[in-house]
């Protein structure tokens, strides 16, 4: 008997080789656990776009085990994809979708089409070329640094061994909201005598973006010159504030001879809860809802967490949404979908942050709490698109810890 | 024609193909041909059933024409064919325990795919066996006397059936339940699938039978907590709860629920699942067998703060039967056989959280779904929704808790069937549509298909496909409907069909008390905690501890009539023990010699309490009546006077030298 699979959990293990192609899939243990596939649906019934695809990942698996998957690529369905892991996470048999088929399809899907959405494609480019998505300059990524308000120490210039290594991520280095976000961070480490640095102008985005399309090309260009920079310094663990890069380091790195411990910030924190309790001293007086991504909640199993730092700061009041914990939705930023807005728009498809933006409404809440960057602008857009704007904001757990700090 | 030890000894060596079970791998003639060139083997053959009647004249003939003393026979496990081999040994007139079984199948050929590398160790171990079977020696098989009374534990549709069966035959039975009515699930059904008939017509009769039987004694509220002792003779320790009113003098009448303080019942109902309610003074339901009533001490006021009017008293009279003074009990039975009939539960639908069980007021599990339409339920027999308001729509979502690596990974059989007849009953109550949305529908059995169409003809919804989410309507206000969403595989299409109530149909799952029921009973479980059976096809009812047999869902999910199958051949291999009257031990118990220094270190080690002290010859003295054969002992004496039949250190020391004699 196979053992159960146990998912969602924070596992190490190789999810799959490297080198795994659709032809050869079928021959790995991954594609054992395809091979029991029973069709249920689950997978297409839970998919927040289960309704504009025409290969859900049932029909993927039906045509990859007939020797027929090519079918699949004339189709646009898996650009609808947005790497939610609400299929996996549910999956009856326990296949990792999100992690192996479903970004192999992917990627021959976008390398099959005559062309790729223009923002999508521009993204990619930047990536590859800026080391961000916006084609922000490299040079200017540790900028927000001067406005943080406190120390933040760049490795390069310290010389010396810390604990966390802090990957800061691209939106949380260049754009205002993201700084936000990334200066409330700092205050909270330094609250809490965290031995941290970053690395600074050195650092280029993790690539997740580019793992969730299995875009080797792309991913590996990051992912060796990650890993290089990492090797020239000493630290004990990485953090990151964006569940997305968490989710590179913690799924695809370590195919990659990637080795060291990763936390998400929120993750770090509640390890420090005591301590950090008795400095939340200022109430917020707020009614919160909670939006688990994808990555940090579904994938890395890290529910408790967020929730645990919320309750934490005196006058919260949590409450939850219709949708939550393992069955959250996505804000639809993920899988390259943060980048195709205007496609799906194009498409006829509901924006996911939309019908996000209205669970959390319907909650009675006035703060929507999250732990993704992406989520920030995709939740504050939605509202002002619903004409929300002004009933609700939308705030990174961080940001509201180190609105509760005292001083 | 006995052997002595001082006879050259003459070693018969017999290598077995299990047609191509071993001879597909292993080279049997190689084989034979080494046991042939080994000290003491007088001929060596390979032949293709030796457990056949051929194979087991050669045995005979061989031993009375080449005057063989020992016998090595290569082929399977020994808890197949040993008994047979014995037999032979002991028609040619040897004693069968100059046989030694060498296990090439389960052990070799089963395990192996490398042909050369199985061969040579089939060849080590035949060599260990042919060295051992020298240092065998003549003993005695020995017979006990069987206690004649049996205990069935758990009185579900499988424990009753059990108990009237034996009693019915002649034997006395003790039937001890947890909870204070016989019945377990089946009482709680109104109709049964797939013939549609009233549960509670066919299941009372028999809870009375089992009441009024002169062989059964029925302890309800009662729990196992101690066992001791092996096949024939287990001294069982029987826990009495409280229930604070006497069983023989309660006429069942219940004015006393009547009288009771509280006017009206407000305390959450356990035979109703939580669904209705009932005073502290209660019986578990209007059939209840025994139906005697009981106290429930956390809601009593009496029992809580001694200052109750106790109307209750007043109410019952004469009969004086509230006794509330009354203690828990012990109660110590003999018995030769247990038959375990403990069930199951139904999986905890909160595990599987976007069904929304425990969130949705109008999403219900299907056993509760079971009381709404009984009858006799709550509402009396009127499916309603938590508001009052009768359902127009009702989606029953299958696999819940089943076939499902996250929860539990089995499919738990009935399911399929329970739904088909729950939308039957729904339809039928309340003229509501209903959707069944199903992974694959299963009606294996006698008279299921047959079912299943009856079902389809009456016009219900099925859909293929797993439910993959159940939340609210946002388009209703609270108290609205419920989305049910998932893919209609076989249309291509994900649906979101609204309804006002939705049944989980949960799978079955090992009762929680499992794992404690099988330490207390020294029982096997498989992985899934279900109580794992001798042998999945030839010893389905028997487990791997003599005397005990199963029946019923506890040994794994499985509808009534094959609970009752079940429990009707657990009676029958019951009574086959009890009724040869005698069981035969192995003699592989353990002797003390006359150098015993009497340290009495082997006295507590002991685990059957066969050892004790002879004050007089200040020796320690075994009881081989009692030993079992463990070897605790043997191993623990530090001046090594202890030794064990079948395992003496001579026996397994050579057996390890023919191990190792070729490396
Ligand atoms: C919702 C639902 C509907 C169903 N409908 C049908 C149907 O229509 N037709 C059909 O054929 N099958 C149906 N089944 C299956 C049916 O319930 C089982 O086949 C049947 O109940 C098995 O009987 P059992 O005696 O083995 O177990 P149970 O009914 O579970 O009885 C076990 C008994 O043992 C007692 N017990 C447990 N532990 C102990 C202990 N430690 N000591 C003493 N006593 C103990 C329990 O209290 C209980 O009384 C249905 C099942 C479900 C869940």
């Amino acid at each position: 008997m196979v053992a159960p699979v146990t998912f969602p959990k924070t596992e190490r293990a190789e999810i799959c080789a490297r080198d795994t192609t659709l032809e050869t899939l079928l021959t790995t243990p991954e594609g054992r656990r395809i091979l029991t596939c029973i069709q249920c649906g689950t997978c297409a019934g839970t998919c927040p776009y289960g309704e504009h695809m025409d290969y859900p990942p049932r029909r993927l698996i039906n045509l990859l085990r007939r020797g027929r998957i090519e079918e699949a690529f004339r189709s646009d369905s898996l650009l609808r994809c947005v790497a939610c892991y609400a299929c996996m996470a549910k999956c009856p048999r326990g296949i990792r979708l999100s992690d192996v088929l479903l970004p192999l399809v992917k990627e021959q899907t976008l390398a099959r089409r005559p062309e790729i959405p223009a923002e999508l494609q521009r993204a990619l480019q930047n990536t590859l070329r800026y080391g961000n998505p916006m084609g922000e300059s490299s040079r200017k990524r540790a900028n927000w640094v001067t406005s943080a308000g406190t120390p933040v120490p760049i490795l390069a210039e310290r010389q010396k061994p810390v604990d966390v290594l802090w990957f800061v991520e691209c939106y949380t280095s260049y754009y205002p909201r993201g700084i936000d976000g990334s200066r409330a961070t700092a205050r909270l480490f330094h609250a809490l005598g965290i031995d941290f640095a970053i690395l600074g102008n050195e650092e280029k985005c993790a690539g997740d973006c580019g793992q969730l399309t299995w875009e080797s090309g792309l991913f590996e260009t990051l992912t060796d010159y990650n890993l290089e920079i990492f090797r020239k310094y000493k630290f004990n663990r990485i953090v990151t504030g964006d569940p997305h890069a968490h989710n590179a380091f913690h799924v695809r790195y370590p195919m990659y001879g990637f080795h060291y411990p990763v936390l998400h910030t929120h993750q770090l924190l509640a390890e420090h809860l005591d301590a950090l309790k008795p400095k939340l001293v200022r109430p917020l007086r707020r009614m919160v809802t909670y939006h688990d991504s994808c990555c940090l909640g579904r994938r890395a199993g890290c529910f408790d967490e967020p929730r645990r730092l919320l309750q934490a700061i005196p006058g919260v009041k949590l409450v939850e949404m219709v949708h939550h914990r393992i069955n959250s939705i996505c804000c639809g930023g993920g899988g390259g979908g943060m980048w195709l807005d205007t496609w799906f728009k194009s498409k006829g498809m509901e924006r996911l942050s939309e019908r996000r933006v209205r669970e959390a409404m319907a909650t009675g809440a006035d703060v929507l709490a999250v732990s993704c960057p992406y989520e920030i602008f995709r939740f504050e857009d939605a509202l002002k698109t619903l004409g929300y704007d002004h009933k609700m904001v939308v705030r990174d757990v961080s940001e509201l810890l180190a609105e509760a700090l005292g001083d | 024609m006995q052997p002595t030890p001082h006879d050259p000894v003459r070693i018969g060596c017999y290598v077995c193909h299990c047609g191509t079970n071993i001879a597909g791998l292993v080279d049997v003639a190689d084989v034979a041909r080494f046991a042939g060139s080994l000290p003491g083997v007088v001929l060596a053959r390979h032949y293709k059933y030796m457990c056949s009647d051929p194979g087991q004249e050669l045995i005979v003939r061989d031993i009375l024409e080449h005057r063989l003393n020992r016998v090595v026979v290569a082929a399977c496990t020994p808890l197949l064919h040993e008994p047979t081999f014995r037999k032979a040994l002991t028609r040619a007139g040897l004693n069968p325990f100059f046989l030694q079984v060498v296990n090439l199948r389960e052990h070799d050929a089963w395990v192996h795919s490398d042909a050369a590398a199985a061969t040579q160790k089939a060849r080590e171990l035949v060599h260990a066996a042919v060295l051992r079977v020298v240092h065998h020696r003549p003993l005695e098989i020995r017979q006990v006397p069987v206690h004649r009374d049996v205990l069935v534990v758990g009185g579900g549709i499988a424990g009753i059936h059990a108990a009237l069966t034996l009693a019915n035959g002649g034997l006395k039975v003790y039937l001890v339940e947890k909870e204070a009515t016989l019945g377990g699930h089946m009482a709680r059904f109104d109709k049964t699938f797939p013939t549609l008939d009233c549960a509670a017509c066919v299941l009372t009769p028999k809870m009375a039978a089992v009441g009024a039987h002169p062989n059964i004694t029925l302890w309800t509220w009662s729990e196992v907590v101690k066992v001791e002792g092996t096949v024939g003779n287990y001294r069982v320790t029987v826990r009495r709860k409280p229930r604070y009113v006497i069983e023989d003098r309660c006429t069942g009448c219940q004015e006393c629920v009547d009288a009771c303080v509280y006017r009206e019942p407000r305390f959450p109902d356990e035979f109703n699942l939580g669904l209705g309610r009932r005073k502290p003074i209660y019986l578990p339901f209007p059939q209840a067998v025994p139906p005697v009533v009981l106290i429930d001490p956390a809601t009593c006021i009496e029992l809580k703060t001694g200052r109750c009017k106790k109307t209750c008293v007043e109410a019952c009279g004469d009969r004086r039967a509230i006794d509330f003074h009354m203690q828990e009990e012990l109660r110590e039975i003999t018995v030769g056989a247990i038959i375990m009939a403990t069930g199951f539960r139904i999986f905890d639908a909160r595990r599987t959280p976007y069904y929304g069980y425990g969130v949705f007021p109008n999403v219900y599990n299907a056993l509760e779904v079971e009381r709404l339409i009984n009858a006799a339920g709550p509402t009396g027999g009127e499916l309603i929704l938590r508001d009052g308001r009768k359902p127009r729509s009702v989606a029953i979502v299958h696999c819940v808790g089943s076939r499902d690596e996250h929860t539990n990974p089995w499919c738990s059989r009935v399911c399929c069937l329970y739904s088909l007849k729950l939308a039957h009953l729904i339809h039928e109550r309340t003229g509501a549509e209903v959707y069944n949305f199903y992974i694959d529908i299963r009606t294996p059995g006698k008279g299921m298909e047959e079912f299943y169409q009856r079902i389809q003809e009456e016009g219900l919804h099925l859909i293929r496909g797993k439910v993959a989410d159940v939340y609210p309507d946002p388009n209703d206000g609270p108290n609205g409907r419920l989305i049910v969403q998932a893919e209609d595989t076989l249309m291509n299409e994900v649906v979101k069909i609204p309804v006002d109530l939705v049944v989980l149909a949960v799978g079955l799952e090992p009762h929680p008390d499992a794992e404690n029921l099988r330490r207390l009973f020294n029982l096997s479980c498989s992985a899934e905690g279900w109580f794992l059976e001798r042998h999945p096809k030839l010893a389905p009812v028997n487990t791997f501890t003599d005397g005990i047999f199963l029946a019923g869902c506890c040994q794994g999910p499985k509808d009534i009539p094959d609970s009752v199958a079940q429990a009707g051949a657990a009676a029958a291999e019951a009574y086959a023990l009890i009724s040869r009257g005698h069981i035969e031990l192995e003699p592989n118990t353990a002797h003390i010699f006359d150098d015993c220094s009497g340290c009495k270190s082997c006295l507590p080690l002991c685990p059957y309490s066969a050892i004790t002290y002879d004050e007089d010859r200040r020796k320690a003295v075994i009881n081989e009546a009692l030993c079992k054969g463990c070897g605790t002992c043997v191993a623990a004496c530090p001046s090594g006077s202890i030794a064990q039949h079948l395992f003496e250190d001579e026996a397994i020391f050579s057996e390890l030298e023919g191990l190792l004699s070729a490396r």
